[in-house]
């Protein structure tokens, strides 16, 4: 597999696909198994604008309702997530670690290696899609059912070149601004926004159209899971994959490469301006490095600002809008059974709370809070034994524990202004569109979303405690908060397993419905208790083991 | 060099799996000296240091530092350290003078006089991004960092990687003046003539283990020579092979060069037996050579 560039990649990227790809794959055998045991007459009574919105073609069968719910959103928001990474680290992540001079110091030239890096890539999605393809027929058969009205091929291979697209855009913004956290800020933006963004248009009179903006809508909205591939759809994907890899192969010629060097920044030019050099270096200069996690904060105050800005904004946005969803859209809503609503986190269209559980706080808030959380959490310790600082660090009258306590302040203080950011977006947006939702209520939501996303980024701390790798620590915590997520969704469908809910921590966030009933201290308190847990385990596994080298 | 121990190791023992890394390293490091650790790649040196830095845990064994225990006392003991890490990392978005902040605010002050004293002396550049930094001058602030809180024990690990002659020769006046004041250097290196120059004793670690524990004097005293003898004909290998003490014999034509422990009459006296002895040179071995002797032994036995 160290052939050359091309097979090192797909050697370097496979594992992290396959588990992904079997994780949706368990998923979706446990949604065909909770559908089981539900009478599906209710879908066909549902508008044709309703089912489009939750992807369930009409006369839903088993296996149409379980592709429609675990594949095309939780599968291609997964498979999307794992290619953007591949994407960043094509040559921006060898720039990163040093590794690229090395790598070009071979007979390969710059192109050539952006091309490999491509076809891998390529290569590894497309595995994933195969994977997605084995366990949906797979699925099934282990339940005995028989799936029709689905074509679980186009299905597959839309999710494959939806997903290559963040891949591509990834690379195209890394590769040529040579920084992988602009790739990854730039393309998981355009992911989420466009999630939403094709979901929400469609529903506003007038607005329609304004879907189309995002590349999202031309994966979604043809649902490929019932209409086959929509192949005008995909070309646009498709032109958008070749442009995107174009721009890789220019910007990868155009550019010093670096060698990693950081660059200079706004706040650098700032500091070094005598005009302004003052405020700024008592702002950021000795600020950011007055303590262990302030430092730490700092470290993340990129990723952390685009988050509050872009749940700040979504949160007031969603307000105004839902004045302008139509009165059928809304009284049909109201009809719904509470356990159909419960896949879209309880949400019900029909009132303003629900239509901000489904917009806001059913996915959107604690993941918002989660990107922060799990992004400290996962680097606290893993990335400064990764970047080797640990040990420097250690060489100062610092203990270990206080180290993973400081670091966890850090976390803390970045969840906490992700939750602040969502609060005042939703009251300010219940206010601009005169909602009249409860701020205390607002206030209970967000700070269960807070909490939620404290207890997912301990586990990535507890995880990078134990382990010492970032990666474990992430895919740890994301397929922990997904697998809780759809849990939490597919329990309550069947009586035997609605009581399971309360062992999944999104059932302590979403199911005493805060929005609409207040804060449910109990429900918090179960969280806060779960993350003291895991903090406490942070220190005791990293108190006892030896520190990596490079982790 | 005084009679106190500052670093002391009682059977330290390090395995990774199957891997001993380190095996019963009984080893005295006295205040007042340079103690230089030397060893080729993979010989145990920077486990030894991570050991002493509490970052990795003893399999079996203890270490002290100043009389405490590693492992229960490191954070106390830490105030009284400078480290320098091998393959030394530090924070990219940070500058020199920002590390330093950084690292004086986890110990609760520093003397920022003696700081710019410290980057004078070795000519570093505290302004600059650590990440944008040349090899070298990141090498500068990490050895400023470990120095800046005037450490009683200065742990280092290949520190002068990447500097250039001149601050090298700086840099050792440094440790030597930390070593007058009654502070302990102990020194990772594969730079020989470094510790050539700066070291009082030496211990060389092969395989986990220490196969010399030396003062340099000592060493030097053994009278191991570098000579080269020229004969007025061809001489082969075999015309030497029963003269005890010739090491590392080279044969070019007329011309005979070998490492020599012993008395040089009875070399002289054996090699002109049977050929004519025309020229001969001979030197002190240097270090190295010593060191490369000492491996050639263990590799025979």
């Amino acid at each position: 597999m160290l052939a050359n560039v091309f097979t090192k990649t797909i050697r370097d990227r496979w594992l992290g696909m396959f588990i992904g790809a079997v994780t949706l794959g368990l998923l979706l055998l446990m949604g065909m198994a909770a559908y089981k045991s539900i009478d599906l007459s209710i879908y066909d009574s549902m508008p044709a604008g309703f089912r489009n919105l939750m992807s369930i073609p009409a006369g839903a069968s088993l296996g149409a309702l379980a592709y429609g719910a675990i594949y095309t959103s939780y599968g291609a928001l997964t498979l999307a997530a794992i290619a953007i990474p591949m994407g960043t680290g094509a040559i921006a992540g060898e720039e990163r670690n040093g590794t690229i001079g090395l790598l070009l110091g071979n007979p390969v030239s710059r192109i050539s290696a952006v091309a490999q890096k491509a076809a891998a890539i390529l290569v590894v999605t497309a595995f994933g899609a195969v994977v997605l393809w084995l366990a949906g027929i797979g699925a099934p058969a282990a339940l005995g059912e028989t799936v029709t009205g689905i074509t679980l091929v186009a299905l597959c291979f839309a999710m494959f070149v939806n997903s290559l697209f963040y891949g591509f855009l990834a690379m195209a913004i890394s590769t040529w601004t040579g920084k992988r956290g602009i790739g990854a800020g730039v393309s998981t933006g355009v992911l989420i926004v466009g999630f939403i963004g094709a979901g929400l248009f469609p529903i506003i009179p007038g607005w329609e159209n304004v879907a189309k903006v995002f590349p999202w809508y031309y994966y979604a909205s043809s649902k490929p899971q019932t209409n086959g591939i929509d192949w005008w759809h995909m070309s646009v994907l498709i032109i958008g994959i070749v442009l995107l890899v174009a721009i890789a192969l220019i910007g990868v010629t155009r550019r010093d490469l670096r060698s990693q060097s950081v660059g200079v920044t706004i706040m650098d030019r700032l500091r070094a301006n005598p005009r302004t050099a003052k405020i700024v270096e008592r702002l950021v200069g000795s600020a950011q490095v007055s303590g262990i996690w302030m430092k730490s904060v700092s470290e993340h105050q990129g990723l952390l600002i685009v988050t509050v800005y872009v749940m700040l904004i979504m949160s007031l946005v969603i307000g105004p809008l839902y004045n302008v969803i139509t009165g059928p859209v809304k009284e049909f809503g109201a009809s719904l059974p509470p356990t159909l609503l419960a896949l879209f986190g309880g949400g019900n269209l029909s009132t303003p709370e629900g239509f901000y559980q489904i917009e806001i706080f059913g996915m959107m808030a604690p993941a918002g809070v989660m990107i922060a959380t799990i992004a400290a959490g996962s680097r606290a310790l893993a990335g400064e034994e990764q970047n080797r600082t640990m040990g420097l660090l250690l060489s100062n009258p610092v203990s270990r524990s206080s180290v993973v306590m400081r670091k966890t302040v850090a976390m803390v203080v970045e969840g906490i202004a992700v939750g602040v950011s969502i609060f005042i977006g939703v009251w300010l947006g219940s206010i601009i569109g005169r909602l009249g939702m409860s701020a205390g209520n607002i206030a209970a939501a967000s700070l269960l979303a807070t909490l939620l996303g404290l207890a997912i980024g301990a586990l990535a701390l507890a995880l990078s405690a134990a382990t010492g790798r970032v990666r474990v620590a992430v895919y740890g915590a994301i397929g922990v908060a997904l697998v809780s997520h759809v849990l939490n969704a597919f329990l309550p469908l069947n009586a035997s397993t609605e009581g399971l809910t309360k062992w999944t921590p999104f059932g302590y966030y979403l199911n005493s419905d805060p929005l609409a009933n207040g804060m449910d201290w109990w429900h918090g308190l179960v969280l806060l208790v779960l993350t003291v847990v895991l903090v406490g385990l942070s220190v005791v596994w990293f108190q006892n083991r030896d520190l990596k080298q490079k982790g | 060099m005084t009679d106190q121990i500052a670093i002391h190791t009682d059977g330290l023992t390090k395995h990774f799996g199957d891997v001993h890394a380190l095996v019963d390293l009984d080893l005295d490091v006295f205040a007042g000296e340079v103690f230089g650790y030397l060893g080729p790649n993979g010989a145990g040196k920077t486990t030894t240091i991570r050991l002493l830095m509490d970052e990795i845990r003893p399999t079996k064994g203890s270490a002290t530092i100043l009389g405490e225990d590693v492992r229960e006392k490191s954070v106390d003991l830490r105030k009284y350290i400078g480290y320098v890490p091998g393959d030394l990392a530090m924070y990219p978005n940070l500058t020199g003078r920002d590390t330093i902040t950084y690292f004086s605010n986890l110990r609760g002050g520093v003397d920022w006089s003696y700081v710019d004293q410290l980057a004078d002396r070795l000519d570093a550049d505290l302004t600059k991004k650590v990440g944008d930094l040349s090899s070298g001058n990141r090498q500068k602030v990490g050895i400023i960092q470990a120095f800046m809180n005037r450490p009683t024990v200065l742990v280092m690990d290949e520190p002068s990687s990447g500097l250039d002659p001149l601050v090298q020769r700086e840099f050792q006046q440094m440790m030597r003046e930390v070593a007058a004041d009654g502070g302990t250097v102990f020194l990772s290196s594969h730079t020989l003539s470094e510790v050539q120059r700066v070291a009082d004793r030496v211990g060389i670690i092969r395989h986990g283990k220490i196969i010399a524990l030396e003062a340099v004097a000592t060493l030097r005293a053994k009278g191991l020579r570098r000579v080269e003898l020229e004969f007025a004909e061809p001489v082969a290998a075999s015309d030497f092979s029963g003269i005890d003490g010739v090491r590392d014999l080279v044969i070019q034509n007329h011309h005979a060069v070998m490492s020599y422990e012993g008395r040089i009459g009875t070399l002289l006296h054996a090699a002109s037996r049977n050929h004519t002895l025309v020229d001969m040179s001979t030197q002190e071995a240097d270090l190295e050579e010593i060191f490369l002797t000492y491996y050639h032994d263990e590799e025979n036995h």
